[in-house]
C-alpha cells in the first residue's frame, strides 16, 4: 500500500485528537487551506476518513448553519498507525528518551 | 472580511463539478460563519487571514476538478485526440503548417528584437556603460556627434559622474608577415578602455593607461577570433612581435570569444595624443567616448555633471566649442536607437501574422467540431458534461498547438541563422547575434499555448454547448439552414481577418511604394562594372606625401595597362561607403570668413585622381577636369559639386574663383584649396534617401592620402574579372598592402538601400501571407456555410429561384464580409501606417493609391475565393439536395 504523506498524517492525527472540522484541522495542523482540503478530500476518496454534517438543530442553537465534520474509519486509524509508526522509525533513536527525560 | 470570502467561494465554484457543488459551498460557507460566530462572541474582529483562507477554497476548487477529471481521463483524451487527428491528416497537417508558419515567423522576429533590443548586451553591468557625444546645445538629444583630443581629456579629468572614460576611434591596419598582408579592422583604444568595457583579456594583459603616452612601446591586443583564424589560437602568442602598418608591435593579449567593441574589431591597438595634438587639435572632431559611471551614480546626474563642462569650454574655446556641449547616451540607446521602432512594426506585423493564423485555425477547428456533431452528441448522451467536452476539445487544441509550435521552432532555427547571417551592410546592430536561445524558445513555447487556447476554447465552447447538441440529435443531424448565431460568429472572424491583412498589405504597398522612388532616385554615378578596393599604405614607410602619390599613380597607370581595363582611379571618401569628411570653408577669395560664415559653408572634401569622374561615369558640367599636371608644385585646383558650387558662390558662376578649407593636408602646412576649374554633377555619397552634400574635389597628386579607395571600369562587363590582376599589381609594387573591402560599386549600390529593401521583403511576405490566409479563411467559411445551407438552396431551386440568383445571394454574403473587411481595415491602416514614417522615402503614410490598390485587390481576392463555393451552391441538384440529410 502507498505509504500516506506527511501532511496527510497530520490531518488524521488532528482528526483523532478530536479536531474534526476543516477549519479546526487548520488551526491545530498550521498548514494553508489549500492543501488541507485536498488532502482531506484524498483521504475520504481512499476510504480513511469519512464525512457527515453536524446536527442542524445544534448549528442552529449556536446561531450558525451545520458544518461538515470528518471523521477516521478504520482503514484510517490503521493507516495512521502504520504511517505514525513508521515515521517514528526515521527518528534518531536517542531522540524520544531524551524527550521523555 | 466575510464579504470578500464570500466573493471569492463564489468565484471558483464554476470549477467544482456540478453534482459537489453545493455541498462545496455549504462546507465553505459554514466553516467561514463558524468563525464569525466565535469572533463575535469573544469580541474579536474577524482575522484578515481568512482571506488567505478563503484563497485556498480556489486551490480546493481546482483540486477536486482535477481530481473528476484524473489523469488516466486526460490521458485517456490526448490518446483520443491523437487517434481523431490522425484520421483526418489533411486536416491536421493544414493546421500544423498554418500555426508554424505563424509561431516560427513571430518567434524568428522576436529572436532578432531580442539580440538587438532586449538582452543585456554582453559586458559586465551593461547599464552603466555610456556614449559622449559632443553635440550642438540645440540638440542635446542627438546620437552621434565626434569629439576631439583635448575635448575628450578635458572631460575625463573635470567629470565626477564616470569611474573611467576612454575614447576610441575605428581604423583599418595591415597585419603583414605570418601568411598574406590583410586589413583587419582595428580599435584604436585610450588605456581606459578595457576597464570602461569591464572585459579583461584570457592571454595576457590589456591596454592600460600606462601605454598612453607618446613613445610608449608599441603594443596590439588581439581578438579570439583573429587569434585563432591566424595564428591557430597558439597560447604562446604574448611577447611575439607583428608587423601591423610597417610597424613592429608586441602582442600583449588575446581577448575572449565574443568580445566586439568598437563593432568588428578584431584588434586593438593604443590611441596616443601627442602634447602638440592637446594644443592645437580642438576643432579635430574625430575620436568616439565612451565610459562607465560610477556605482549609484544616475545618466541624469552624468548628464548635468557632462553639461558643466560643456558650457565650461564653450565659454573658453569659443571658435570650437560655442554652442556646443557633451550629452550622454545609454550604450545600448546609442547603437540601436534608429532602428528600434522598425524592429518593433516587425515584432506588431508579423504578430497580426499571427493573430490571423490562429483566427484561421479557429475557424477550421470550430468547423471541424461541428462537423463532429453526433459524436459529441453520443458522448453528452453517455452523460459527459460541456466541461469535459471543452477539455477534450482543448487537449486537441493544445496538441495541434504544440505540434504547430514544434515545427514553428524548426522554422524559426532555420530564419534566425538566415538573420544572424545577413550582411552587416544592413545596418542593423548586433542583428548577428541573434540566435534560438532560452528566451526565445520560452517565447515559441508561450506563443504556442497561447495560440492553443485562443484558438481553441471559443470552438470548443462553442461546440459543446449542451442545448444545441440536444438540438441537433432531434435533427438527427440534418439542418435545413444555417445557425444565424454561428455564421454570425464565424462571419466576425473573416471581417477580423480581412481588416488585419488590409493593414498588413497597405503597410507592405506604402514600402513598396516608397523604395520604388529609392531605386529611381539617380545616384549621380554609374556602377556598372565598376569594381572598387582599398588600399591604405603604411605611414611608417611612406612618410613622404610624395612617396604617396608616387605609389598612387604608378598603380594607376600600371592598371590602365591591364587589357580588360577601360579605365582606373582613385579617391580619398569613396561614394556610399559612409565616409564622412566634412571641413569648414575658411577663404573664400581671399577674404577669410567669419566663424558663422565658416560653419555654415562646410564642405564635404575628397581627393581624387584625374580618371576617377570618367570611371564612375560623374559628368564634369562646367570648365575642365583634374589632370596629370596638377600635381605638388603646380598651382593648387580644386572643383565643386553642383551644390557646393551654388553654395560657396550663390549668384554667381563658381569658375576661376578660389577657396580654402579649415585643414591642413600636413605638406607645408599650408591649408588645402585652390582655383575653382571644374564643376561636377551631384552625387549621393550617403545613398539616395540622403540629400547631396556640397562637395569640394581636389587633387590627389596635390594632396596625397595613404588611405584611398581604387575604382577600375571593366571592358568586359564582369567587374569581379578586375580583382585578380589588379591584386597581382598590388603584390608587384609592395606585398606588404594589402587589398580591402574588395566590392563593385553595384554591390556598394545594392548594400545602400539593403535595409529598406529587407525591411520591404519581410513586411510583404507576412502581407502576402496574411492575405492568402485570410482568403482561405473565407473560402472555408462559405464552402461550409453551403453546404449547410444544401437542403435549402435545394428547395429554392426546386421552387423556381435561378442558378443566377443563388450564384448572386452566395456571392453577396461574402461580398458584405469582405467589404466589411477592408473598410475596417482601411480606416485600422490610416491610424497603423504613422509607425512606418520614419522608414518611408517621398510617400505620405496616407498615400491614396495605396489604400485605393489594396482595397480593390483584396476585395477581387475575396470574390475569386468564394466564386468556387459560390459555383458549387449555383450547381446543387435539387432531388440530391432534397435527400440530403
Amino acid at each position: 500500500m502507498r505509504r500516506l504523506s506527511i501532511t496527510a498524517v497530520c490531518v488524521l492525527q488532528a482528526i483523532a485528537a478530536g479536531f474534526q472540522y476543516g477549519f479546526d484541522i487548520i488551526d491545530q495542523t498550521q498548514l494553508p487551506s489549500g492543501t488541507i482540503y485536498p488532502a482531506l478530500g484524498r483521504l475520504e476518496r481512499d476510504g480513511f476518513v469519512k464525512s457527515a454534517w453536524e446536527n442542524e438543530q445544534d448549528a442552529h442553537a449556536d446561531g450558525r448553519p451545520a458544518r461538515r465534520y470528518y471523521k477516521l474509519t478504520a482503514p484510517g486509524v490503521k493507516a495512521l498507525a502504520d504511517a505514525a509508526a513508521f515515521y517514528r522509525s526515521l527518528l534518531p533513536a536517542g531522540k524520544p528518551r531524551a524527550a521523555r527525560g | 472580511m466575510l464579504r470578500w470570502c464570500d466573493l471569492v467561494l463564489r468565484a471558483a465554484a464554476p470549477i467544482v463539478p456540478y453534482d459537489i457543488r453545493r455541498d462545496w459551498l455549504r462546507e465553505w460557507r459554514a466553516e467561514f460563519a463558524y468563525t464569525a460566530t466565535r469572533c463575535a462572541r469573544n469580541g474579536r474582529r474577524i482575522p484578515p487571514v481568512l482571506l488567505a483562507r478563503a484563497l485556498g477554497a480556489i486551490v480546493h476548487a481546482v483540486w477536486l476538478r482535477w481530481d473528476r477529471w484524473r489523469v488516466e481521463m486526460v490521458i485517456q483524451d490526448i490518446k483520443h485526440a491523437l487517434r481523431s487527428l490522425t484520421r483526418k491528416p489533411s486536416f491536421t497537417a493544414v493546421v500544423v503548417l498554418t500555426l508554424a508558419i505563424g509561431i516560427g515567423g513571430t518567434t524568428a522576429i522576436f529572436g532578432a528584437v531580442n539580440a538587438v533590443l532586449l538582452r543585456p548586451l554582453p559586458y559586465p553591468q551593461p547599464d552603466e556603460l555610456m556614449r559622449v557625444y559632443k553635440t550642438a546645445l540645440k540638440e542635446p538629444e542627438r546620437i552621434g556627434g565626434a569629439v576631439s583630443p583635448p575635448d575628450f581629456t578635458d572631460w575625463r579629468h573635470d567629470n565626477s559622474a564616470f569611474a573611467e572614460l576612454a575614447a576610441y576611434d575605428n581604423d583599418s591596419l595591415a597585419l603583414t608577415g605570418n601568411g598574406a598582408a590583410e586589413q583587419i579592422p582595428t580599435g584604436k583604444v585610450t588605456g581606459g578602455f578595457f576597464s570602461v568595457m569591464g572585459t579583461l583579456p584570457m592571454l595576457g594583459r590589456a591596454i592600460t593607461t600606462a601605454d598612453d603616452p607618446m613613445g610608449s612601446r608599441d603594443v596590439v591586443v588581439l581578438s579570439h577570433a583573429l587569434w585563432v583564424r591566424r595564428f591557430g589560437a597558439n597560447p604562446s602568442i604574448i611577447g611575439q612581435q607583428l608587423v601591423i602598418d610597417g610597424i613592429s608591435r608586441e602582442v600583449i593579449g588575446v581577448m575572449p570569444a565574443g568580445f566586439q567593441y568598437p563593432l568588428r574589431s578584431e584588434m586593438w591597438t593604443p590611441l596616443r595624443f601627442s602634447a602638440r595634438d592637446l594644443e592645437t587639435q580642438r576643432g579635430a572632431q574625430y575620436i568616439q567616448v565612451i565610459g562607465r559611471l560610477k556605482p549609484g551614480v544616475t545618466i541624469d546626474r552624468s548628464r548635468e555633471d557632462m553639461h558643466a563642462i560643456g558650457a565650461r569650454l564653450a565659454r573658453d574655446f569659443p571658435r570650437t566649442n560655442r554652442e556646443s556641449t557633451a550629452s550622454v547616451h545609454p550604450l545600448r540607446e546609442s547603437m540601436v536607437r534608429n532602428v528600434r521602432q522598425s524592429m518593433f512594426v516587425l515584432l506588431g506585423a508579423v504578430g497580426l501574422v499571427l493573430v490571423i493564423v490562429c483566427v484561421n485555425v479557429a475557424g477550421l477547428v470550430l468547423i471541424r467540431a461541428l462537423g463532429r456533431g453526433r459524436e459529441l452528441a453520443v458522448r453528452v448522451a453517455m452523460g459527459a458534461g460541456r466541461a469535459t467536452l471543452v477539455r477534450s476539445l482543448l487537449i486537441e487544441s493544445l496538441i495541434l498547438g504544440l505540434a504547430g509550435g514544434g515545427a514553428g521552432l524548426v522554422l524559426a532555427y532555420w530564419a534566425t541563422s538566415a538573420i544572424a547571417s545577413l550582411d552587416p551592410s544592413i545596418g542593423v546592430p548586433l542583428l548577428n547575434q541573434t540566435r534560438l536561445d532560452l528566451v526565445v524558445v520560452g517565447f515559441a513555447f508561450g506563443v504556442a499555448l497561447l495560440a492553443s487556447v485562443i484558438f481553441g476554447t471559443m470552438p470548443a465552447w462553442q461546440a459543446s454547448s449542451v442545448g444545441e447538441i440536444v438540438t441537433r440529435i432531434r435533427e438527427e443531424g440534418g439542418s435545413t439552414t444555417s445557425d444565424p448565431k454561428r455564421q454570425r460568429m464565424r462571419s466576425l472572424l473573416i471581417v477580423a481577418e480581412t481588416m488585419l491583412a488590409v493593414v498588413l498589405l497597405v503597410g507592405a504597398g506604402l514600402l513598396a511604394r516608397s523604395f520604388e522612388r529609392l531605386l529611381s532616385v539617380d545616384l549621380g554615378f554609374s556602377a556598372d562594372a565598376v569594381q572598387t578596393f582599398n588600399i591604405a599604405l603604411p605611414d611608417a614607410r611612406y612618410v613622404q606625401p610624395l612617396q604617396r602619390q608616387a605609389f598612387v599613380e604608378t598603380l594607376l597607370e600600371r592598371a590602365a595597362g591591364v587589357p580588360n581595363v577601360e579605365s582606373a582611379g582613385a579617391i580619398f571618401g569613396l561614394p556610399l561607403s559612409s565616409f564622412q569628411f566634412g571641413i569648414s570653408t575658411s577663404t573664400r577669395d581671399g577674404v577669410t570668413l567669419s566663424d558663422d560664415e565658416q560653419d555654415a559653408l562646410t564642405l564635404q572634401v575628397r581627393l581624387v585622381t584625374p580618371d576617377y569622374f570618367k570611371t564612375m561615369g560623374i559628368p564634369i558640367v562646367k570648365g575642365r577636369g583634374f589632370v596629370a599636371s596638377d600635381r605638388i608644385g603646380s598651382q593648387p585646383v580644386a572643383m565643386l559639386n553642383q551644390t557646393g558650387a551654388s553654395r560657396v558662390w550663390p549668384d554667381q558662376d563658381a569658375l576661376g574663383h578660389h577657396l580654402q578649407i579649415g585643414t591642413r593636408f600636413g605638406m607645408g602646412g599650408e591649408r588645402a584649396g585652390g582655383t575653382v576649374v571644374g564643376i561636377v554633377g551631384d552625387v549621393h555619397d550617403y545613398g539616395p534617401a540622403s540629400r547631396v552634400a556640397p562637395t569640394l574635389y581636389l587633387s590627389h597628386h596635390q594632396w596625397p592620402e595613404g588611405g584611398v579607395s581604387i575604382v577600375a571600369k571593366a571592358r568586359n562587363g564582369d567587374p569581379a574579372s578586375l580583382v585578380q590582376p589588379m591584386r597581382a599589381l598590388l603584390h608587384d609594387l609592395d606585398p606588404d598592402v594589402p587589398m580591402s573591402a574588395v566590392q563593385s560599386m553595384d554591390q556598394l549600390s545594392s548594400a545602400a538601400v539593403a535595409q529598406p529593401r529587407l525591411y520591404l521583403v519581410l513586411i510583404a511576405s507576412f502581407a502576402g501571407t496574411a492575405m492568402l490566409l485570410s482568403a482561405i479563411g473565407l473560402y472555408g467559411v462559405l464552402a461550409y456555410a453551403v453546404g449547410q445551407r444544401t437542403r435549402e438552396i435545394g428547395i429554392r431551386l426546386a421552387l423556381g429561384a435561378k442558378r443566377g440568383e443563388v450564384l448572386r445571394m452566395v456571392m453577396t454574403q461574402a461580398g458584405r464580409l469582405a467589404i466589411a473587411g477592408v473598410v475596417i481595415g482601411l480606416g485600422a491602416a490610416v491610424i497603423a501606417s504613422r509607425a512606418l514614417r520614419s522608414q518611408l522615402f517621398q510617400i505620405a503614410p496616407t498615400d491614396t493609391l495605396t489604400y485605393a490598390v489594396v482595397g480593390a485587390g483584396l476585395l477581387i481576392v475575396a470574390l475569386v475565393a468564394s466564386w468556387i463555393p459560390a459555383r458549387r451552391a449555383s450547381r446543387i441538384d435539387p432531388i440530391t439536395a432534397l435527400r440530403h440529410d
